[in-house]
């Protein structure tokens, strides 16, 4: 008898909300507890829709199928439901909130994590929040800085890096991570993954990515090749290094 | 062709009219009395403003104010204890703790002034304006609607001027720096009235002191008009804040017209915090009149339903080397609507002056509107002049980060908004004043 999937995404169609066409035309994808998924296709395959609609991203719409998380659909949970059962989303595209400090938005966070009545307790979430940096070599003083606010790409992606870790997700989707990071910020970023992944292997990482240059550094025990919405290839990790070399022209459906 | 009927000016009306000054008047020294009654002159005869003046192109006073339903409040005796005090007032108290002084104004009469004994032995007068008039006379007579906001100045100047009941006076020597602010509390509780009060601040030769100014009232059912005319000296090498905050219940017009004037090498800063009342209009003209002033000028404004906040602001820069900062940031919500207009004037001979200008709106609902219009006017060659403003939404994405990462909507709504306001109460972190305005919008954030 097999474990319930930590992911399971069954023919699943979305569109964008107040528009028409179809991004994703029949999704099918499962992911086992602690496994390392990439999910790779050319711009505008739906890669991301996915990884946003798998959050909960208000502007995407699902019109047909089903993402199960642990067995539960969650299409109809607000994002913040999500998150705090476990799921969460590096952004490609993290947002800038001036005023506010990361250490604040991440008490904030943590203290949203907890059942109602339950207070975080603030010089534990500050020895943690200190551990968790340490972890990644990050220096104390970047937690003082407001969230995202006047950072390079890779200050904003190390941020992302430091709330999965201090979140401590059951499932991680790293939407474009990898996009716009130079060689060195790519590896900063790839080492706090893997040792965020040793440090808990229960955790479930889905990388979602155009290039293979991030697989260099995460190894992924499962590629699939995303295209026209839909899943078209499932392989290990050798299916990154074809795609690397003989790009994803021969996946293009005829017209 | 429209002539106005001598006798039927503008806003004069059953209650607001001659007698009512002379009435005032009555018992008084000459010279107020004739100050009072040439103001009255000068109401008379200017219009009220209509929307076809730039200044009050927003703000349709025609619509928004109604003069004939509103009847005076005549000074009186009132005692104030703290037992007897409306739980609102009492709250907004309670975090005042730390001061130098306090004083209290129930409707427009100031009911109890403490001043700790020490300052008052180095000289530092804190006192109700009628009551100065006896005991100061010349301070009054010299600096009250004189210099700083005359009754020259506008139709809502001039009838300040002439039908103010009472106010605060607050006079620090020479060399005295005072550590803890000046706390005012003024409340008012009678609806359909209209109120005019004065606020007049001398700070002497290098003194320093901080004035923190709060008005508050319930809700009203019939419109309460509260005018408040605000007038700062800091003279040669002085440093003074000035902070306003105005929370008014709804049904309350509240018109705060303040003039700073700064002389050489002093420092005055003022913090303008709007969150209630139906209407709110400010006019600040922040004058640099001596070499090496500076002046930061921060606002906050936070509206809901169909709160409107209308802030005029000037930034007059007489002298060389003078320096003004201004930011003033707002969150509306409901159907709330805010205006910001500001000018930098640099006026020739003004050389080497640094005058900047920011106004920064977040929307936080499709309805609510916001208007910036900034403005520079320039006469001097050698200077520094920026100015911005923003009107941005509270979007999607930004909502969708906070709650991907577990905080519920309102609590993602909360951060941003106080996140954004933070920025301006940071400027100016005067004790008491960052916390009791940061719990007061978290609150209604909350509601």
């Amino acid at each position: 008898m097999s474990e319930i999937p930590i992911l399971e995404v069954k023919n699943l169609h979305a569109k964008v909300a107040d528009e028409d066409t179809e991004i994703l035309r029949g999704v099918d994808l499962t992911l086992a507890k602690g496994e390392i998924h990439a999910i790779m296709g050319p711009n505008g395959s739906g890669k991301s829709t996915l990884a946003k609609i798998v959050a909960g991203h208000p502007a995407y719409e699902p019109t047909e199928g089903q993402v199960r998380y642990l067995g539960q659909d969650v299409l109809e949970l607000d994002p913040d439901e999500r998150a705090r059962l476990g799921i969460f989303l590096a952004f490609q595209y993290p947002v800038e909130i001036p005023g506010v400090s990361i250490a604040n938005f991440m008490r904030t966070a943590m203290q949203a994590h907890l059942d109602e009545g339950e207070e975080l307790d603030l010089f534990d979430f500050q020895d943690q929040l200190l551990e968790r940096m340490e972890l990644l070599d990050m220096d104390p003083s970047f937690a003082e800085r407001h969230v995202n606010d006047g950072f390079s790409g890779g200050e904003k992606k190390r941020n992302e890096i430091l709330q999965m870790a201090v979140l401590r997700p059951k499932l991680a989707v790293m939407d474009e991570t990898d996009s716009g990071l130079d060689i060195d910020a790519l590896q900063v970023v790839a080492n706090g993954v893997k040792k965020l992944h040793a440090e808990d292997p229960e955790m479930t990482v889905l990388i979602i990515t155009h290039y293979q240059r991030l697989l260099n550094y995460i190894q992924p025990d499962h590629v699939h090749v995303m295209v026209g919405g839909r899943i078209v290839r499932s392989g290990g990790p050798e299916l990154a290094e074809e795609l690397e070399t003989e790009g994803y022209e021969q996946f293009r459906a005829p017209a | 062709m429209s002539v106005t009927t001598p006798g039927l000016a503008e806003g004069v009306t059953e209650q607001i009219n001659r007698e009512a000054v002379e009435a005032l008047a009555a018992e008084e020294p000459g010279w107020l009395r004739e100050r009072r009654l040439e103001a009255w002159s000068v109401y008379e005869s200017t219009p009220i403003p209509s929307k076809k003046l730039e200044e009050w192109r927003y703000t349709d006073l025609s619509k928004k104010l109604s003069l004939d339903e509103l009847s005076l409040l005549p000074w009186a005796e009132r005692q104030f204890s703290e037992a007897n005090a409306p739980s609102e007032l009492r709250s907004a108290m309670a975090s005042d703790r730390a001061a130098s002084g306090h004083l209290v104004e129930l409707d427009g009469s100031v009911a109890r002034v403490d001043l700790q004994d020490e300052l008052a032995s180095k000289g530092v007068l804190l006192t109700s304006i009628r009551s100065a008039v006896q005991s100061h006379p010349d301070l009054v007579e010299e600096l009250l609607a004189t210099e700083a906001v005359p009754a020259e100045s506008g139709k809502f100047q001039a009838l300040n001027a002439a039908l103010w009941t009472d106010g605060i006076l607050l006079h620090v020597p020479r060399g005295v720096r005072m550590e803890l602010p000046i706390r005012v509390s003024r409340w008012i509780s009678e609806a359909g009235r209209a109120l005019f009060s004065r606020t007049l601040i001398v700070a002497d030769e290098g003194s320093r002191v901080s004035f923190v100014d709060e008005v508050l009232s319930p809700d009203f059912t019939r419109q309460t008009f509260v005018s408040s005319a605000v007038e700062v000296f800091a003279r040669n090498g002085a440093q003074v804040q000035f902070v306003s905050l105005q929370r008014l219940g709804r049904g309350a017009f509240h018109l705060s017209q303040q003039r700073t004037l700064a002389d050489n090498d002093s420092t005055l800063d003022t913090l303008n915090v709007s969150l209630g009342g139906s209407v709110a209009r400010i006019d600040l003209n922040a004058e640099l009149r001596g070499a090496g002033a500076n002046s930061d000028m921060l606002g906050l404004y936070f509206g809901e339903e169909d709160q409107h906040f209308d802030h005029n602001t000037r930034q007059d820069h007489r002298a060389p080397h003078t320096k003004s900062d201004l930011l003033y940031k707002g969150a509306l919500d409901g159907r709330a609507r805010a205006v910001f207009r500001g000018i930098i004037k640099v006026h020739r001979g003004a050389q080497q002056t640094d005058a900047y200008q920011t106004n920064r709106n977040l929307l936080l609902s499709n309805e609510a509107r916001a208007d910036s219009l900034p403005n520079l006017e320039i006469e001097a060659d050698d200077v520094r002049c920026s100015h911005g403003a923003t009107v941005g939404q509270l979007d999607q994405d930004h909502l969708f980060y906070l709650m991907s990462r577990g905080l519920p909507r309102a609590q993602a709504e909360r951060l941003v908004v106080m996140g954004f306001l933070g920025e301006v109460l940071s400027r100016l972190p005067l004790g008491g004043v960052v916390e009791k305005v940061s719990s007061i919008i978290e609150d209604r954030l909350r509601a």
